[in-house]
């Protein structure tokens, strides 16, 4: 992104916020978390209060992209992009399927990550470790989108008086050190101040951009003249792909293994049903108000190809900076609102990688024998190296963001019907299990691999799921545990519904 | 006793989200017509914007009404606890 309006006073702004933020967190998070125990390390003790829990559900969800990214997408696809509000929606639909009951399993057995749930369920080293691979796949795929977007965003908000390089290292830095020292509860208080920032400069740039460029009404009237293509109806195909990306992300967030988590993390099923109920709302504040900045930026910046696109809101802030001093401080806070949304979905990424690590690689694998001191600080270790790895990689972004937000999901989402089957039905095998993630992952994967992105508008990601369930139920059949592990199983979920 | 509520249990609750966020999609009116324009909308936006607006709303009836485990379960375990049952 390019905003030359900004240059050392973007640099002292980063740096000021990022040291407010690690402030704040040392001071208050850090207290009475234990980095000897993973359940208190990882989960913040299982004691996430409504109020942090909401806004770490929220921040980690709408990351930078949800501001830099989406006005782009709104601006090529038109009126259809309002997808981005239901689809976000959706993953409270998807928390339905299955949340209330791992909650109170969750709580009952101790699980601190994902794989806990694989491992007490199926009870099948190979369903544990590919699950977990999968998992842990998704999350490096996401992480390096976030780095890439971090670079992206450091380089335009510093305008090159700094190489970027060096901005996203210091970034890096600040976050890991609130995390080493205060785990999710450090990451959950950061996430907190920046979820305020991301709203407070999301809806101020509508209002400004609304101001400067036009109405909504205005804008509409002037894409239906010079592309109605966007305004009108969309094809058929378009309103699949709509439905396909319901699936996508309201399925795919929800079983995010850093989502899952904050379902483990939550201080009571009362916190977690109020932080829920306020996700449920959130979208109309967040994807809508960024898909009307990027139906205003139609009229603004008319005849942008794809890669113009990608600046639309570098060029709007550039502009609206230029019209007064008041506005060049506002864009200044808005692209500390980019970075903080960046920070706090990637903050999140790392803590969650960093679990499945220790507890699940180290802690299940190389070393069962390990105490949980030794497992977090094994995590932590190996957090950081591959977050160095992957900054590495992110030297050479990809060109745009979207396609790496749907790849990631694409390979999550393959570990679901452990979850939305397994739950409910005991006679789910590991081998059904095993081999539905494995065949779901290869289709995905294949797909996205050759190119075919969407087969009638439904994503990759989707029919591998679907073949996923298919290949799941019936070799479960096929293959079924036997009585007593199928007993052992019903044990471990069963107990909730006794009434 | 109290009875334990768990919204995948619910069957009710599941026809009608189906029906609202198939209904948000605009696969069943007439491509390539956008007008009237309500407040700044296409209609069929607006339309799906209601439907999306319904789907929050719902979800919170769902969440609110159809959703109680943990209270249930843990005064369970503290009847069996204590020794006591419900009468």
């Amino acid at each position: 992104m390019n905003l030359p309006f900004i240059g050392w006073h973007g640099v002292i702004t980063i740096v000021l916020y990022a040291l407010f933020i690690l402030g704040t967190t040392l001071y208050l998070a850090t207290k009475g978390v234990s980095r000897k125990s993973l359940s208190s390390f990882y989960l913040a003790n299982k004691g996430l209060g409504p109020l942090l829990l909401f806004f770490t559900l929220f921040s980690t969800q709408y990351s930078g992209n949800t501001v830099v990214g989406y006005p782009a997408t709104a601006y090529r696809m038109g009126f259809a992009w309002w997808m981005s509000v239901p689809y976000m929606v959706m993953v409270i639909v998807g928390y339905m399927l299955f949340a209330p009951r791992l909650h109170v399993v969750s709580k009952k057995f101790g699980f601190v990550t994902p794989s806990d749930w694989f491992d007490k369920r199926f009870n099948s080293k190979a369903v544990t470790l590919i699950a977990t691979l999968l998992m842990a796949y998704g999350l490096l795929n996401y992480l390096l989108e976030q780095l890439v977007a971090m670079g992206q965003a450091v380089a335009g908000l510093t305008a090159g008086v700094i190489p970027y390089i060096y901005g996203v290292l210091f970034l890096i830095a600040i976050m890991l050190v609130y995390e080493w020292m205060g785990g999710l509860k450090a990451v959950a208080l950061a996430d907190f101040i920046n979820g305020v920032v991301i709203l407070v400069g999301v809806l101020g740039f509508l209002i400004l951009a609304w101001v400067n460029f036009g109405s909504l009404g205005s804008a509409t009237a002037n894409l239906a003249q010079i592309a109605p293509s966007k305004v009108v109806v969309p094809q058929i195909e378009s309103s699949m792909n709509w439905l396909s990306y319901y699936v996508l992300v309201g399925i795919g967030a929800a079983v995010y293994p850093h989502a899952l988590q904050r379902i483990y993390a939550a201080e009571s099923e009362k916190t977690l049903k109020k932080s829920l109920m306020r996700m449920a709302w959130m979208p109309f504040a967040t994807t809508a108000v960024v898909l009307i900045i990027g139906i205003i930026g139609t009229q603004a910046f008319p005849g942008l190809d794809r890669m113009q696109s990608e600046q639309l809101v570098g060029m709007m802030a550039n502009a609206l900076a230029a019209k007064s001093t008041a506005n060049y401080w506002f864009m200044m806070l808005l692209f500390s609102g980019v970075i903080a949304a960046i920070m706090s979905t990637t903050d999140s990424v790392v803590l969650s990688l960093s679990s499945l690590l220790s507890n699940d690689i180290y802690g299940k694998i190389i070393n069962p024998k390990a105490d949980e001191g030794q497992k977090v600080l094994w995590g932590k270790i190996a957090g950081i190296i591959l977050v160095f790895v992957l900054l590495l990689i992110a030297w050479k972004p990809p060109a745009t963001l979207i396609e790496i937000f749907t790849l990631k999901f694409e390979v999550l989402i393959q570990v679901a019907p452990a979850f939305l089957l397994g739950l409910y039905w005991k006679g789910l095998s590991k081998t059904g299990v095993l081999w539905g993630m494995i065949a779901g992952a290869v289709l995905a994967g294949a797909m996205t691999f050759t190119g075919v992105k969407t087969w009638h508008g439904w994503h990759g990601g989707v029919l591998g799921l679907a073949l996923n369930l298919v290949v799941a139920v019936v070799l479960s059949f096929i293959f079924p545990d036997s009585p007593e592990e199928q007993k052992g199983a019903e044990e471990s979920y069963a107990w909730t519904v006794k009434d | 006793m109290k009875q334990v509520r768990e919204p995948i249990r619910i069957k009710w609750i599941w026809p009608v989200m189906l029906a609202i966020i198939v209904l948000g999609v605009p696969w069943y009116l007439p491509q390539g017509t956008y007008e009237p324009i309500i407040m700044g909308f296409p209609y069929w936006t607006f339309i799906s914007i209601v439907f999306t607006a319904a789907l929050s709303l719902f979800l919170t009836y769902v969440i609110t009404n159809c959703w109680d485990m943990e209270s249930t379960l843990e005064d369970d375990s503290k009847r069996q606890k204590t020794g006591g049952g419900s009468k």
